[in-house]
């Protein structure tokens, strides 16, 4: 804790957050991973359809370990007690998003190699287009969280675009989530460009509004 | 009045906005607002192109030869597709379970065991209709009498001797279906070859006569506004009606806590009862109302194209009531009854789920669109199969008892919450402290048992 002023504590600061706000997503997140083999087929399956069970199931972590990156500054007594200190919030939400999009992304690569240990015809492509689904979804309710400020009103467009997702097929273009299952491997680019906007876009958005608070 | 002030308080929230703008583009995107594009046409004689559609039908003759052709190629690969609850699965079986498997097959051809088990092996399926079999390493093809003909290169050199797997001339058709019934349980259920899903094996064209049938149903049945509104209940429940409304209940709940505001609350005359029930009331009639609105829109779309025909003006608020509110009530309740237990949006996570996996069970068969678990029932006919009328009223107890047991099991979850909130007020519960306090203390015990 005896950190000097100019080194900023990135690791405590993770550590810290990991104990106190995040283990519970990240519990959540692999329970979700463990139930996918249970009501999915997960042994056996040529490219397109083993790209299924990583789109429509695993690509949901994203949400449930991106969507609460902003949840306990909502609460305005940590707000207050948090902007009194030396460090920027936006660090350590930058902090959490890192870690957060670690944990997805090695629950990705975990789950692909499980399928590929079961005889699924896997390629690395599909860690990274499934990496863009969850980064899209997560993304999608961190801005929401952000822009109104309730973590519970963020999970509603990522579930929304999902369904839309599930009706309208690949009429979504570039956009559509389940594209790998279809062979289409380059609307995960726009996906992901997508995210990382929206993520650029949400954490502006919480530094000017604590500007002009 | 407290019940006009709990619903301005969630129509004016910006979860009701997000809610609202949901509906309208889930509907949009599904077409609903566009129905008159889609009219209800009588059938003429010669159809579209000679044909009045297709419609499955349980006809042994046709059922059996084309079950057994998909059994025998996926048990070559050992690699069966089940759908046990919806979703698709590849099952492998273990040695024993596909002796077990021969055994049907060698009930079904007439063939012994030994013979399926040494023959039929890397079947390769080239196609729906156009499958080239392999058997020990030969070709089996079809013959015009749907029988598989296998020869062996070996015996082609000199007399070409052909195994021939069909169904057995004397087997019945109950027999049959019990021995498919045997299949599919060696497989865990919910494959092509359960009793309830071999009728998908035969396919039959319309005649002129039957589709005359469906189009006077949806005439005196439907009255064919009840076929549009059906169509509008299905795309509704599933997309949007069986999950979005938990949010505007954990987020109302809420409010009082993240206000800090529950301690003042406890102390109001009101009693737990009334003030549960009016919320619960408040938030089914402010997800219903835009429901109920689109539902008329779109159904008002279609009205212009049957002048003077015989329609039911009412049918877009009776399939509200009685298909979609059952599920907004269980959606309600769910989001009320966690978030009063554990004082967290546990309940978010807990109906996303559910209908994360009930949109994803798709309609694989008519019966299982009207399940009695079903979250959201299915029918996704439109007007150009007559609305499918018949399937429905089929399966009309069935969804009767769907819609009845999702609204009792809303009305027991109040009932709870009702209980919980009153524990609260008097000091008996304390919400999600009380969980935390009992994992610990059981954690203590089980600490001190080791110590």
């Amino acid at each position: 804790m005896n950190q000097s002023k100019g080194c900023f504590p990135t690791l405590e600061i993770a550590k810290i957050n990991l104990k106190h706000n995040s283990l519970m997503s990240i519990f959540v997140a692999g329970i979700l991973c463990l139930l996918v083999p249970l009501l999915i087929g997960t042994a056996n399956l040529d490219r397109n359809a083993a790209a299924m069970p990583l789109e429509m199931f695993v690509s949901l972590i994203g949400i449930v370990l991106l969507t609460p990156v902003f949840q306990p500054e909502q609460n305005e007594e940590i707000n207050d007690l948090v902007s009194s200190k030396y460090f920027s919030t936006e660090k350590v939400y930058l902090i959490r998003i890192v870690y957060s999009a670690v944990a997805a992304i090695l629950l990705i690569v975990a789950f692909t190699v499980y399928m590929k240990i079961r005889s699924c015809d896997m390629a690395p492509v599909m860690v990274l287009g499934t990496v863009a689904d969850a980064v899209f979804l997560g993304a999608m309710g961190m801005l929401t969280s952000a822009l109104t400020g309730n973590t519970v009103i963020g999970y509603m467009p990522p579930l929304l675009y999902y369904a839309l997702n599930i009706g309208m097929g690949p009429k979504l273009g570039s956009f559509y989530l389940f594209s790998m299952a279809i062979g289409n491997y380059k609307a995960k680019i726009w996906l992901f460009a997508m995210g990382v906007l929206m993520i650029a876009g949400s954490l502006l958005y919480q530094k000017l509004r604590k500007r002009t608070i | 009045m407290l019940f006009v002030r709990e619903i301005k308080k969630i129509v004016k929230s910006i979860p009701y906005l997000i809610f609202v703008a949901a509906i309208i583009i889930g509907l949009y995107s599904q077409g609903v607002f566009r129905f008159d594009k889609d009219p209800l046409q009588e059938p003429q004689p010669g159809g579209v192109n000679g044909s009045y559609g297709y419609r499955y039908d349980e006809i042994p003759q046709m059922v059996m030869p084309s079950a057994l052709r998909n059994l025998l190629s996926e048990f070559s690969n050992n690699n069966y597709t089940t759908y046990p609850i919806g979703f698709m699965k590849h099952v492998k079986l273990g040695e024993g379970e596909q002796e077990g498997m021969a055994e049907i097959l060698s009930e079904i051809t007439g063939s012994s065991k030994e013979t399926i088990l040494r023959e039929v092996v890397g079947i390769d399926s080239a196609g729906s209709d156009n499958y080239t079999f392999q058997i020990g390493g030969d070709n089996m093809q079809q013959g015009e009498d749907g029988n598989f003909t296998i020869g062996s290169d070996a015996k082609q050199h000199n007399e070409p001797e052909k195994l021939t797997f069909a169904v057995r001339d004397d087997l019945e058709y109950s027999r049959f279906r019990e021995l498919m019934k045997q299949a599919d349980d060696l497989l865990g259920g919910g494959s092509k070859y359960a009793p309830d899903s071999l009728s998908q094996y035969g396919t039959v064209p319309l005649t002129y006569e039957e589709a005359k049938e469906r189009y006077k149903l949806a005439l005196n049945s439907d009255q064919i506004t009840g076929g549009y509104a059906r169509l509008f209940s299905d795309y509704a429940g599933a997309m949007v009606l069986s999950v979005l409304p938990v949010f505007l209940a954990v987020i109302l709940c809420m409010k009082d806590q993240r206000a800090k505001m529950e301690a003042l609350i406890y102390t109001k005359k009101m009693s737990g009862v009334k003030l549960t029930l009016i919320r619960y009331a408040a938030l089914v009639i402010a997800a219903m109302l835009p429901v109920v609105i689109l539902s008329y829109l779109s159904n008002m779309v279609v009205w212009g194209s049957y002048s003077g025909m015989r329609l039911d003006y009412l049918a877009p608020l009776k399939y509200d009531l009685g298909w979609l509110m059952p599920s907004v009530m269980i959606s309600t309740a769910i989001g009320m009854f966690l978030t009063e237990l554990t004082d967290t949006p546990i309940a978010v996570a807990v109906q996303g789920l559910w209908w994360m996996f009930d949109i994803n069970l798709g309609i694989k068969t008519v019966h299982s669109g009207y399940s009695l678990f079903r979250l959201a029932p299915r029918h996704n006919v439109g007007a150009k199969a007559w609305f499918k009328t018949q399937d429905y009223l089929d399966y009309f107890q069935n969804l009767m008892q769907n819609r009845f047991l999702m609204a009792g099991i809303s009305l027991l979850l109040v009932i709870f919450t009702i209980l919980i909130y009153e524990a609260k007020r008097k000091g008996k519960f304390g919400g999600n402290e009380s969980i935390k306090r009992v994992f610990s203390n059981f954690r203590n015990r089980k600490n001190q048992s080791q110590a």
